[in-house]
């Protein structure tokens, strides 16, 4: 019988039973990410998104992530056409170690113009990542509803 | 008082409790991580769904002031009649959003650019033009209310249930494993003290010997 079978058997039903309730907690938080391949191409581009008749992207765990036509164009009114064609959407919000921060992983400076007129403040990146604290978190969130998803990163566990 | 787990006191079985410790804290930290986000999305949700409410019901109230004027002016039978042919179709877009793995719908009224008046216009007066508005705006905030309340309900769920691993956690699985790991720790140098007495108690009666 292999180590890890052992193990299992040794535990009490009840430890068992948190041990997959732990396994799924780990998976599921992340399952609401777009897809790798789907983040690098172009249509899931502010530009193309607009254009679309159900704007959406498909997440890792294969179901779609709906964005609202209204926040859409509310975001397109920031920035202009050629912005928009490299604006990638959802913005992710990574969770750090420290709990009063969350960072916007950020590919160029239109998150950055973004973010600075959405919260009405100066925002800079640093190593592709804006930092902003809780309080600002909720404002963001209360404005990008659809168009911001959570990441909890690796670096949280690590 | 933590319970202790019944484990064999071996060194092999003490690194075992040390990785469990650390993979269960590691989890803790997830798990506080995604209970504090649920909540700040909770109350946002909250606060959110009072305001829709709000904004229905002073929607609702001005409509049936302005319905109740228009009857007035044109009749009720008469309005009617004219009403009777602009029923139209609502287009609703619905999809669903991942907040923190929580999988929550998402509705949006399709607005086609043409407001839903179907009506003589030339027979009807701006009062009925203004019931119309209004009723389409209060169909607006009825959409945006659908959403919120189910939003409300599911992070209310899922709260519950994070917070219940989070307490088994911190109170129940955390604790056993810091006081079993003491307990063999305890065993372990109660059994150095052993062997260092016997050798004493072994070099002094080979020395006599």
């Amino acid at each position: 019988m292999p180590e890890s079978l052992q193990d299992e058997a040794k535990q009490s039903p009840y430890e068992k039973m948190l041990q997959d309730c732990l396994r799924g907690e780990l998976r599921v938080v992340n399952t609401g990410l777009p897809q790798s391949q789907k983040r690098q191409s172009k249509e899931n581009k502010l530009f193309y998104l607009l254009n679309e008749k159900y704007p959406h992207v498909v997440c890792n765990d294969g179901s779609t992530h709906l964005f609202k036509k209204s926040e859409l164009e509310y975001l397109a009114s920031m920035i202009d056409a050629d912005e928009q064609k490299a604006l990638p959407l959802p913005m992710l919000i990574e969770l750090g170690a420290n709990q009063s921060e969350a960072a916007i992983i950020c590919e160029g400076n239109i998150e950055e113009k973004v973010i600075s007129k959405a919260l009405n403040m100066p925002v800079t990146c640093q190593e592709k990542r804006i930092r902003i604290y809780r309080p600002q978190l909720a404002l963001l969130r209360r404005k990008f509803k659809t168009t911001t998803v959570y990441v909890f990163s690796p670096k949280i566990v690590a | 008082m933590p319970e202790l787990i019944k484990v064999r006191p071996t060194k092999i079985e003490l690194v075992k409790l040390k990785r469990r410790l650390s993979l269960a804290q590691r989890v803790q930290k997830i798990v506080k991580d995604r209970l504090s986000i649920l909540t700040m999305e909770f109350l946002q949700t909250a606060r959110d769904t009072v305001e829709a409410k709000r904004k229905l019901l002073d929607e609702s109230s001005r409509l049936y002031k302005a319905l109740s004027i228009a009857a007035g002016y044109h009749g009720y039978i008469a309005m009617e009649k004219e009403l009777i042919a602009t029923e139209a179709d609502l287009k609703v877009t619905a999809g669903s959003r991942n907040i923190a793995g929580v999988r929550i719908p998402s509705f949006e009224l399709i607005d086609n650019g043409k407001p839903m008046r179907g009506y003589n216009l030339v027979d009807t007066s701006s009062w009925l033009d203004r019931a119309a508005q209004l009723s389409e705006e209060s169909l607006r905030a009825i959409v945006e209310l659908a959403e919120l309340q189910r939003n409300f309900e599911l992070l209310a769920m899922e709260i519950n249930r994070t917070k219940r691993i989070t307490n088994a956690l911190e109170y129940i699985v955390i604790p056993g494993l810091q006081v079993t790991i003491k307990y063999l720790n305890m065993k372990f140098e109660e059994r150095d003290r052993e062997e260092k007495a016997r050798l004493k108690r072994v070099k002094v009666l080979v020395a006599r010997g």
